[in-house]
């Protein structure tokens, strides 16, 4: 029987925008990288990746199951609050297993997995709720929590090889990283040392593309992300002597800075709503990247950037001066922090050398 | 998704370039007698009289002002009915039998060419007045009081970039009569003494930009040229076809007098032109029938007052194998649904649409930020949702709800299928 019904307009639906696609081609610009992974690592990257996209997906799955019995319900594989449907879950666990290192215990990857998805995204109220990256915030634990056995001590770098920012991080101009490994092996991330999934900024690129045209990342977020990077080692490169264009060249390609703009810094639930919000939080995310690898006592800073500049999310977006549009205004304000920042990064490189 | 929605897919093609079908003579009419700013009316004529086209019948009463009731047909009054107007409240309207002699009113008398010319301003304003002349676009926004402004205008514009999907009853009009359209546009350029006068269409309907600018050949001695615009949506949202048309840029809320600029939908335009040359109020329009639950869609040209249903049945009815259909009048992106099909063509039903209804999943928002991306007065609706579900006052007003024009993007592009355009109304009324 026909019937008439009533509901408020729009009528119409764009046909291809659902979650579902845009975290597909997520996990889709991803493959490269674990194909990448496991060849070059061997059957350990297939092991971690495993572990890490497994434990968060189980965690995910007791943690609805358990709340669904609390709240008298029964559950059901498509329970909308459990992500595995539309590849979320899996998509934060291939991104936290691709940013560990490759020496790494199974379980550390296993108890990493279990209290990132828990703490940073279900106490929260799941999908769409979490403040933090998952995956950044599940690295972070570990790292904390387990630095001897993973990260960047020499424990596992003596069995890994020195990165590169491992080297720089005792001397940050010094061009002896480029004896070791040229700007294209870092670029193509063939032999090179690090964590599994980071190392070949070529296949990240590839990726971005692929999303780029999918148009299921803001390409605006990358791209300010390694253009404030560039900008800022540029600058320190001219005010500081002896140190050549390889520098801007490493700090691009090397560690995890491709790899955590593409993926990490573009996931939209952790990053602001509005365009001008996303490129202050991709300038604020390349310019602690570049201070924490100059100045901090860690080598790598993109996923540290990352979790900080998550904190500022809501701060960002409060409806007070969130505004959809630049301004004059905040044009002013945004190129003159943006000056200071260079101005006060050029002057502490001259303390570091 | 994560992009600005630049256009919203078309579907004009399933009736752009068929043929107008008439019909202009059903057996009854139903002219409302009521809208949602007059909640009252009078009656001049009681059952069994007999009318003629053009003739006043009564008129509505509103606190704001009066509009007096034209009839549509001859033919003779068979009381008072309820109906549904176009947008989806349940009026009284005055039936009217068709004898199908289609006589009109003495006073419908047409004006020389030479006495136009010399009217003055308050002579069309008191026209446009008496003739009960609002915007056919949608709004129903009275034409006399846009006329009658004191602002020096520069340029007219007129308003024929139709970018909701589905429609194309204003193409046909043009398509149909690009002369009454030129001729309406003189007029008003006459009335407010503006210099200029601009169309806009838009750039990808090809073949109305030649009968337009075949058209402009015949009124060289006018400044009246055709603006191409971008074929985006909501392009026909006037502050946007200002913007494209003639590169003005009239802030959200303000009047575009102030800036010099007059808008008029295209059909307002012709209709002017009815009541100034021919004295005739509006008795027929173009009326778009479209839809994917429609067996086959096309554009009528119906006479004030017919029925939907009727009209429906003309177009070989719903299609069979749909349960659940929504039938909406105007676009698809800012229509109303009727409860009902039982309504009936008023002077600003621009279109009838029968859409299969879609049952939409919602997913948990992922602050992709599409709708922000795509909002066309810069307001952030995923915020505004935000606080809205929270009952935030305060920071519905500053993230400025209330600029809102409804234009129903952020609902379309939304990747977690949320109804965000819903919200923000809801924090419309929240501010008031």
């Amino acid at each position: 029987m026909m019937e008439i019904v009533q509901k408020s307009s729009p009528h119409l639906r764009r046909p291809n925008a659902r979650v579902i696609r845009m975290m597909r081609d997520v996990a889709i610009a991803l493959m490269p990288l674990v194909v990448f992974a496991i060849y070059s690592h061997g059957l350990s990257a297939l092991w971690i990746l495993l572990a890490a996209v497994g434990s968060m997906v189980v965690t995910e799955y007791v943690y609805y199951v358990i709340q669904d019995k609390i709240n008298d319900g029964k559950f059901q594989l498509n329970n909308p609050s459990f992500s595995l449907y539309n590849y979320s879950v899996i998509v934060s666990g291939l991104i936290y297993g691709l940013i560990l290192p490759d020496k790494i215990p199974i379980q550390v990857v296993i108890i990493g997995g279990v209290v990132g998805v828990l703490l940073a995204k279900l106490i929260f109220g799941g999908l769409g709720q979490n403040i933090f990256n998952i995956a950044g915030f599940a690295r972070i634990f570990a790292a904390l929590s387990f630095g001897a056995m993973l990260g960047y001590s020499n424990h596992v770098d003596a069995d890994a090889g020195a990165t590169v920012l491992g080297v720089l991080a005792q001397n940050p101009f010094s061009d002896g990283v480029l004896e070791n490994y040229s700007l294209w092996t870092m670029f193509s991330g063939l032999g090179m040392p690090g964590s599994i999934g980071e190392t070949s900024a070529l296949l990240i690129l590839v990726g971005g593309l692929y999303m780029f045209l999918r148009k299921s990342f803001d390409v605006y977020v990358p791209l300010v992300v390694m253009g404030t990077v560039a900008v800022l080692s540029a600058a320190v490169m001219l005010a500081t002597d002896g140190v050549g264009w390889w520098f801007v060249g490493t700090q691009l390609f090397s560690g995890g800075l491709m790899f955590g703009a593409v993926y990490m810094a573009t996931d939209p639930i952790t990053i602001p709503v509005t365009r001008p919000g996303r490129i202050y939080f991709a300038f604020g995310v390349g310019l602690l990247t570049f201070v924490i690898r100059l100045f901090g006592t860690y080598p790598e800073g993109v996923v540290f950037a990352i979790v900080i500049m998550n904190m500022f999310v809501p701060a960002i977006d409060y409806a007070k001066w969130s505004k959809n549009t630049f301004s004059l205004k905040s044009g002013l304000i945004f190129g003159a922090v943006a000056v200071i920042s260079v101005i006060g990064v050029v002057v502490g490189a001259s303390y570091v050398g | 998704m994560i992009s600005k929605a630049k256009r919203v897919s078309d579907y004009k093609q399933l009736t752009k370039q068929l043929p107008s079908v008439r019909y202009v003579d059903p057996e009854f009419v139903y002219l409302t007698l009521m809208n949602n700013r007059c909640t009252d009316y009078t009656l001049e004529v009681e059952e069994g009289d007999s009318v003629k086209v053009g003739e006043i019948l009564g008129e509505k009463c509103g606190s704001f002002f009066e509009t007096p009731v034209y009839s549509t047909v001859s033919g003779t009054v068979e009381g008072v009915v309820k109906k549904l107007d176009q947008n989806g409240l349940e009026v009284d309207c005055l039936k009217i039998r068709n004898n199908f002699k289609d006589e009109t009113h003495e006073s419908i008398t047409d004006r020389p060419d030479a006495f136009i010319k010399a009217m003055s301003k308050e002579d069309i304003v008191d026209i446009v007045k008496e003739k009960a002349l609002v915007g056919l676009g949608g709004a129903a926004f009275p034409s006399y009081i846009k006329l009658n402004t004191d602002e020096a205008i520069h340029t007219v514009v007129i308003n024929a970039v139709e970018c909701e999907p589905y429609l194309s009853s204003d193409y046909r009009l043009i398509m149909d009569q690009p002369e009454q359209i030129f001729k309406g546009l003189i007029y008003i350029m006459q009335t407010v003494s503006a210099p200029k006068g601009v169309i806009a269409v838009k750039k990808t309907k090809k073949a109305l930009i030649e009968v337009l600018e075949r058209e402009c050949e015949r009124y060289k001695d006018y400044d009246i040229k055709i603006a191409k615009v971008k074929d985006y949506y909501p392009q026909g949202w006037e502050n946007a076809t200002f913007k494209e048309a003639v590169g003005i840029k009239v802030p959200v809320g303000e009047l575009p007098m102030k800036y010099g600029l007059l808008g008029f939908n295209v059909s307002t335009c012709a209709s002017i032109y009815e009541a100034i040359k021919h004295n005739m109020p509006i008795t027929k329009r173009y009326l778009t029938i479209n839809g994917d639950a429609v067996n086959f869609p096309q554009d009528i040209r119906v006479r004030v007052g017919t029925s939907i249903r009727e009209l429906i049945k003309l177009c070989d009815g719903y299609k069979e194998d749909i349960n659940k259909l929504e039938v909406i009048i105007g676009g698809p992106m800012m229509g109303v649904a009727l409860p009902s099909d039982d309504a009936i063509v008023t002077e600003t039903t621009t279109s009838v649409l029968i859409l299969k209804s879609t049952e939409y999943k919602e997913e948990p928002c992922v602050r992709c930020g599409s709708c922000v991306y795509s909002c066309p007065v810069d307001i952030t609706p995923v915020s505004i949702m935000n606080a809205v579900k929270r009952n935030d006052k305060k920071s519905v007003e500053l993230l400025e709800a209330n600029k809102c024009i409804e234009c129903g993007l952020c609902a379309y592009v939304c990747t977690s299928k949320i109804h965000v355009t819903d919200y923000v109304r809801k924090g419309k009324n929240l501010i008031g």
